[in-house]
């Protein structure tokens, strides 16, 4: 109560709202139609999302096969998590794949972005065609480029060939695998990106642009001293949803790595884990307690994101 | 005029959220059900008979669903009563799988489905499916079908399916590939070493880019043939531990890689992406080996139907050497017409019943007297090769953790065929992991 009290005008005021608000029988009565309003996806959340994750939590604790019969094991689950190498690749892989398609993803939005929002013919043809990627269903897209990286029949392979150049098996190798699926992974997720950038690019008013033209700003001055700042909010919403998303990578390594593939073990991803042991092996406990610790460090990296936010995200208006 | 305006507002809203949860609820039922059979049927069977009984019927292969369809037509005019209708759930993805487990722990399972090997041991032991014991005993199954196929799905003494087909492999070749190369065919007779020459035979005379024959990381239709004739051994008698670390094991699957190092076979990573069958379709390779499950394709490949033959698998080690491996069908245990369905499921072990699926020629029918059909359905191949020692064929090994013990086992081997390690380094780390799965 002391710290509430002692906070700023703005909290006290709230406070002393509060205090004095009376409900009207009219207003208890808007507030039933508003509940009710957003009642199908509160309904829908509550039973699809937050249920099954109370349930998740509780499996993490037993030991559950296929058939769902469970015994309770405690921190048994948890106590292999930390011993499976499996876990620890699976980690690694998935660091790497977020470290690097982050911030190579959103240097290219942004470029893009800019280019598209400059005055250039047919913009709108531009536009449609970088988010295409984003609006087509990922396992064809992984199928596509799964063909065009094949070592036998490749278009990339066969245009090495025409090129005089050594040709390689992209997708088998360990050394390369990882990095065609976050190519692919960039490619879906950058027109994405894109569109949200552009949206925050068109809501800078021109006239900061207009006094740094008259004070002789150029073209890069603006982009980095304008752009970059008043677009910061938006940087950082991409930011948080690529880490999000790039932890969450699975259906492009699904698609594209068997599992006698050579590279197997160097492109599995935490989420190809868990599906292996939920789907494939029927461990669902243990395979609930992955998705816990994928949780955790998800919550954990977004955390230290808003911590940091402070520092360089720019909410002036 | 605003009330109103409430109430059709508050009755959207609640439509919004019937629409949500009926969508939710609808998803699971409509997976490719023959809703018009069985409506058909349905109404002939009322009319004839006094109590009407529905069963579902489990498969995953679209390729036999045609068969599937002849054999409940059959059923269903020989007992008026019964109403059977299909449900058809892919393999690919374990999407299956997932499905008739997830069905099965909520007590809607199909009344009969399909099951292979593979997960016979987790089923089980979940208590999934029902004892037949009894019914296969009072039927003539034990006694015409191939011992192997019965006891593939027998546990603890007690039986838990009806053998449905079988899979064996043959050498499969290619006529205009040996005729350039002035080549003789392969023979019924042919033993690993003659393999052997005849890719040596082959090597310089053929196209560029095509290999005599293909040696990808397979268990059943490679490695696991060649290991067993040899005396080796992937699960022990005692069922506690694998035999990947006996010499035995190991050159039954070093055979295949010394051709890959020989360069008569493209490299474990090439047959990763691109796959045997799709070589040897492509007329990238000369001979291949392939489960008789693969016959249709082969037979509908319109660049390759009128060039190819199969012969026996070569002996290894002086053994005629085969791996088998068969589904079978199963019925739920918790199913709400469990006689019914058990009767279903013994008839479809019947003689009638497997020459129905038989001579569709998608499938070798397990029974004795109807195995000939698949060889008849596609005369023009020597598809006699899959049938002739079907006695001497070896069945895959077994345990609960199947799944997971053949991911390690393709895991380690693939290191050894590509020469990141050496088999023998791969098999030890390979039974350092796969020893904890049999426990």
């Amino acid at each position: 109560m002391h710290l509430l009290l002692s906070g700023s005008p703005v909290r006290e005021g709230c406070i002393m709202k509060k205090a004095k608000r009376k409900v009207s029988a009219r207003q208890k009565r808007d507030w039933g139609f508003a509940y009710l309003y957003i009642a199908p996806l509160v309904i829908g959340l509550l039973i699809f999302y937050i249920w099954p994750f109370i349930q998740n939590i509780w499996f993490s604790f037993n030991d559950v096969n296929k058939f769902n019969m469970t015994t309770f094991v405690g921190l048994e689950n948890y106590r292999k998590l930390f011993q499976d190498q499996d876990v620890l690749k699976a980690f690694g892989n998935t660091l790497k794949y977020v470290v690097i398609t982050v911030p190579v993803g959103l240097i290219l939005s942004i470029i893009l972005a800019a280019l598209l929002n400059t005055k250039i013919r047919g913009k709108s043809i531009y536009r449609t065609l970088y988010f295409l990627p984003a609006i087509t269903m990922s396992a064809a897209v992984a199928m596509v480029w799964k063909w065009m990286f094949n070592e036998q029949m490749g278009v990339l392979n066969s245009a090495l060939k025409v090129l005089g150049l050594p040709t390689h098996n992209w997708l088998t190798d360990s050394g390369t695998a990882l990095y065609v699926i976050m190519l692919v992974g960039l490619w879906m997720s950058i027109g994405y990106n894109m569109v949200i950038l552009l949206a925050g690019m068109q809501g800078i008013s021109p006239s900061y642009y207009e006094a740094a033209a008259i004070d002789g700003g150029g073209a890069f001055a603006q982009f980095f001293h304008i752009t970059v700042p008043l677009l910061s909010p938006t940087i950082f919403f991409v930011v948080i949803t690529s880490v999000i998303s790039g932890f969450q990578v699975f259906d492009v390594v699904y698609m594209m790595i068997g599992t006698t593939n050579p590279a197997f073990d160097d492109t599995q991803t935490v989420v190809s884990l868990f599906y292996r042991e939920a789907f494939s092996y029927g461990h669902k406990g243990y395979a609930a307690a992955i998705s816990i610790l994928i949780f955790a460090v998800i919550m954990l990296v977004t955390l230290i994101q808003f911590i940091g936010q402070k520092k360089w995200v720019n909410y002036d208006d | 005029m605003k009330k109103f305006g409430r109430i059709l507002a508050g009755g959207l809203a609640a439509l919004t959220g019937a629409a949500l949860l009926a969508g939710c609820g609808s998803s699971q039922a409509t997976t490719s059900t023959d809703k018009a059979s069985a409506s058909g049927s349905a109404t002939t069977a009322a009319a004839s008979s006094g109590k009407q009984v529905s069963l579902s019927f489990g498969i995953w292969d679209e390729n036999q669903r045609d068969a599937m369809q002849q054999m409940v037509d059959a059923y269903e005019k020989e007992n008026p009563n019964v109403s059977i209708t299909i449900q058809l759930t892919p393999y690919k993805g374990g999407e299956y799988w997932t499905k008739l487990e997830a069905s099965a722990s909520g007590g809607t399972a199909p009344d009969v489905f399909w099951i292979n090997v593979l997960h016979m041991d987790s089923y089980q032991q979940g208590g999934i499916l029902a004892d037949l014991t009894d019914d296969i005993k009072s039927s003539d199954i034990s006694t015409s079908f191939p011992e192997t196929l019965v006891n593939n799905f027998v546990r603890g003494g007690k039986n838990y399916a009806v053998p449905k087909d079988f899979d064996t492999n043959a050498l499969w070749y290619n006529k205009d590939l040996f005729d350039q190369a002035g080549v003789a065919y392969p023979t019924d007779d042919m033993s690993y070493d003659d393999l052997v020459n005849l890719c040596k035979e082959l090597k310089d005379k053929l196209p560029d880019g095509v290999y005599p024959f293909a040696c990808p990381v397979d268990f059943q239709t490679w490695y696991y043939q060649t290991i067993y004739a040899n005396g080796g051994y992937i699960i022990s008698q005692d069922g506690k531990s694998t035999g990947y670390d006996d010499p035995k094991t190991q050159e039954g699957i070093q055979c295949w890689i010394d051709l890959i190092n020989d360069g008569y076979s493209p490299s474990a990573q090439t047959l990763s992406e691109t796959g045997a069958d799709a070589m040897f379709e492509g007329q990238q390779i000369a001979m291949n080996f392939a489960g008789s499950y693969m016959v249709p394709e082969y037979a509908e490949n319109d660049t390759i139907k009128d060039k190819i033959n199969c012969v026996e698998i070569p002996t290894f080690n002086g053994k005629n050497d085969n791996t088998i491996n068969g589904l079978g069908f199963a019925v739920y245990s918790k199913s709400k017409n469990l006689a019914e369905a058990k009767k279903f499921a013994i008839w479809l072990g019947s003689q009638e019943a497997q020459d129905i699926q038989g001579k569709t020629g998608v499938v070798i029918s397990a029974r004795n007297d109807a195995q000939k059909d698949f060889a008849a359905a596609n005369s023009q191949y020597n598809l006699a090769a899959y049938t002739n020692h079907v006695d001497d064929a070896y069945p895959l090994p077994v345990c609960v953790n199947a799944a997971e013990l053949y991911d390690a086992e393709s895991k380690w081997i693939t290191k050894a065929y590509t020469g990141e390690m050496s088999l023998a380094d791969a098999c030890k780390s390979l039974k350092e992991e796969a020893d904890p799965l049999l426990k």
